[in-house]
């Protein structure tokens, strides 16, 4: 790849990453939000592969293999989570969880 | 030859301080040990210090350097001139057998051992002020001194004169050493060092300023307790009597003669004029105050102010070198005076009420020769010791035309006749006024043997010994008005002299009343009332308790509202409060939304601060 072509890929990177940041403060549905989080983990993961291909190294390609296989694992136990939240407090509006408040 | 007798002085100055460390560490339950091992040491001493007198022609100097700050240098070291020669000899000899003294005195006192370790520390202290070549190294003897002599006041500490008294002495000597410190201070800003040589040689410009004498005779007022702070000295006679007399007679109040006669160059003439003033003054009061005393110790005390007043006066006219004589005779006779004290005290069971005593000179023949010789010192009888350098200091005022001085001094030359002549009749002569005076016994051998040596041997020939003795560059000066007093009859102080005497006589017949009675108290109540009335005690009292108490209690009460109350409390209690109910408010709403806004503020700011840095 050619330096030129690290650039697009950033920018598209940080305009994932940047969309599902909003995503998060604005969403209030927890399954949004969510969904919003996962977006800007493949964010950083595209920037991930973006420098491991500029690099002309596998590490990153590699990395990314077990990020993926993780967050997989990750994305079960969260939904497991918001499931069981529903089911306890008959909400996932964020809004509506604020039992940490002092 | 310096180097050798630098060593000598090493053995003089440590000994004392090995026998206290050893007294501290394993002899406290081991009195009479203890006890002789002082002794032991207190003697060496004095044998070094003799051959010190009479062998050194130069002065003896060392010197080590202990820090340097910037261009100051800071060090122990030295400086044996021939005043210094002379003090060192009186202070161990005088202080030796007032050691052997106390053996026999302390015999029966459970806290023998912490008692010669004072003793031994406080020969320490002096010496180290003796030989100190510089302002610094006097200073931190002179303090430990004071502090010898507060933890030998407070010998009897379970009586609460006793601790009284020691608090009064460490107290009112504090207000004198603050003045010394100041001195110090001043002294090290403006020429930068504190060696007495080097100080001699600058001789600055336009004289040695006023204000740097004064602060260093605020010590000497202290310590040699000079008017207006000499309240202290009646009260430190709550102190075994052999301390009285070393401590309180002979050799640590003249420490402050001693100093003033070793920076006798810087003083500023005018404040001479004011010390000779008020030593003639406190000599004459002194020496009337005696009067009014019935505690034998006390009356003493008052001889001693006297006397003390007396070297002032010598110093503020101008001669260093007499007051120094009369410090060394002195030292010698009150030494035996209150030893011959602390005799009959012994002898008749701790009594110390002189109208209780009485007929003694039967009963205690040998403590009786003592003590009437050692007064007939005191008295001036011509060629007895204080003869030399009492009336010396009289004729050497009326010489130098100070009228004012030269009266006072006279007053205070007949007054030490008449309180002379009033103990000797009250202890010694007539009936015994009570039945412990009655069954009076003569003291042990170790407490007559230093009454003989220092009583008949120094107090009659002491003058004719000092003469031989002290170097004749310092007896020169000395020997023009003794040669005038010897052999002219006409001398005024030898009229003033003779007076006093006669007067004495008279008083000897003046008290010759009934047993128990004071024939003053009886005659002239007013006046003896005046005169036993402590009137300083009384201002002070009244300046602490009505002064210095209501702006200790205000500032007091600021400390609690603004420092205590606003600056601590309030700030302490305020700041986390304020902090916890913002971030209440603005960080801890509960909402995870806000949580995860204001991380990702948080973390664009840190990474912006990256970025632009």
């Amino acid at each position: 790849m050619e330096n030129t072509a690290l650039a697009p890929h950033l920018i598209l990177a940080g305009l994932l990453f940047a969309l599902g940041l909003a995503g998060v403060l604005v969403r209030r549905n927890l399954l949004v939000v969510y969904m919003c989080l996962e977006l800007m983990l493949a964010a950083a993961t595209l920037a991930l592969v973006a420098f491991s291909r500029f690099n002309r190294t596998m590490d990153g390609a590699v990395l990314v293999f077990f990020v993926i296989t993780v967050a997989a694992a990750e994305v079960a136990v969260g939904l497991a989570l918001i499931v069981a939240l529903y089911r306890r407090r008959g909400t996932v509006s964020s809004e509506r969880l604020d039992v940490l408040r002092p | 030859m310096s180097s050798d007798l630098s060593s000598l002085v090493h053995w003089i100055l440590f000994l004392p301080l090995g026998a206290a460390a050893l007294q501290a560490l394993l002899l406290r339950r081991q009195g009479a040990i203890a006890s002789w091992l002082s002794v032991g040491a207190a003697f060496i001493g004095a044998g070094l210090a003799l051959r010190i007198l009479l062998t050194s022609e130069a002065d003896v100097r060392w010197h080590a350097e202990i820090a340097r700050l910037g261009d100051i240098s800071l060090g122990v070291g030295y400086l044996v001139d021939a005043h210094a020669r002379l003090m060192l000899f009186v202070v161990t000899f005088v202080g030796a057998l007032i050691h052997l003294f106390s053996v026999g005195y302390m015999a029966d006192d459970d806290a023998r051992g912490r008692f010669f370790a004072g003793l031994s520390v406080f020969m320490f202290s002096i010496l180290g002020i003796v030989v100190a070549d510089n302002l610094l190294m006097t200073f931190v003897f002179w303090e430990l001194v004071g502090f010898s002599s507060y933890m030998l006041i407070a010998h009897y500490f379970d009586r609460d004169y006793a601790a009284a008294a020691s608090r009064k002495a460490f107290v009112v000597n504090r207000v004198g050493d603050l003045g010394f410190i100041l001195g110090l201070a001043f002294c090290l800003s403006r020429f930068g060092t504190l060696q007495f040589e080097e100080l001699r040689a600058l001789s600055p410009a336009g004289g040695w300023p006023f204000a740097l004498g004064a602060l260093l005779a605020c010590g000497f007022i202290g310590k040699s307790a000079q008017f207006p702070l000499h309240v202290w000295l009646t009260d430190a006679m709550a102190g075994p009597t052999p301390v009285s007399a070393l401590i309180h007679a002979a050799t640590m109040v003249v420490a402050g003669v001693y100093f003033m006669a070793r920076i006798f160059f810087l003083i500023d003439p005018s404040l001479l004029q004011i010390v000779a003033v008020s030593g003639a003054g406190m000599a004459a009061l002194g020496g009337l105050c005696a009067l009014a005393q019935t505690d034998i110790k006390k009356s003493l005390a008052y001889s001693t102010l006297a006397h003390l007043g007396i070297m002032a006066c010598a110093l503020g006219l101008g001669r260093p070198e007499l007051a120094l004589l009369h410090m060394a005779m002195h030292a010698f006779f009150k030494a035996t005076l209150f030893l011959g004290a602390g005799s009959v005290i012994h002898g008749c069971h701790h009594e110390q009420d002189m109208l209780r005593m009485g007929g003694l000179l039967r009963r205690m023949p040998v403590t009786a020769a003592a003590f009437i010789a050692a007064s007939l010192s005191n008295c001036a009888v011509p060629f007895l010791a204080g003869w030399y350098s009492k009336d010396a200091i009289i004729e050497a005022a009326f010489r130098s035309g100070r009228a004012a001085e030269a009266a006072l001094l006279s007053v205070a030359a007949v007054a030490t006749c008449l309180y002379s002549a009033r103990m000797i009749r009250l202890v010694f002569l007539g009936a015994p006024a009570s039945e412990e005076a009655s069954h009076a016994h003569e003291s042990p051998w170790t407490m007559s043997l230093p009454l003989i040596v220092l009583g008949l041997g120094y107090s009659l020939f002491g003058g004719l010994l000092a003469a031989a003795m002290i170097p004749a560059s310092s007896l020169a000066s000395v020997a023009e008005p003794l040669r005038a007093m010897a052999f002219h009859a006409t001398a005024p102080a030898t009229l003033v002299g003779l007076a006093a005497l006669a007067l004495g006589a008279f008083a000897l017949k003046f008290y010759a009343v009934e047993p128990g009675r004071d024939a003053l108290r009886d005659r002239l109540p007013g006046l003896y009332a005046a005169l036993e009335r402590r009137w300083m005690d009384g201002l002070y009292r009244w300046y602490v308790d009505s002064v210095q108490r209501r702006v200790a209690e205000l500032i007091a009460f600021l400390d609690l509202l603004l420092v205590n109350g606003l600056a601590v409390r309030w700030v302490a209690a305020g700041v986390p409060a304020l902090l916890g109910f913002l971030a209440g408010r603005v960080f801890h709403g509960g909402q995870t939304r806000a949580y995860a806004a204001w991380t990702a503020a948080g973390v664009i700011f840190i990474a912006w601060i990256l970025i632009t840095r």
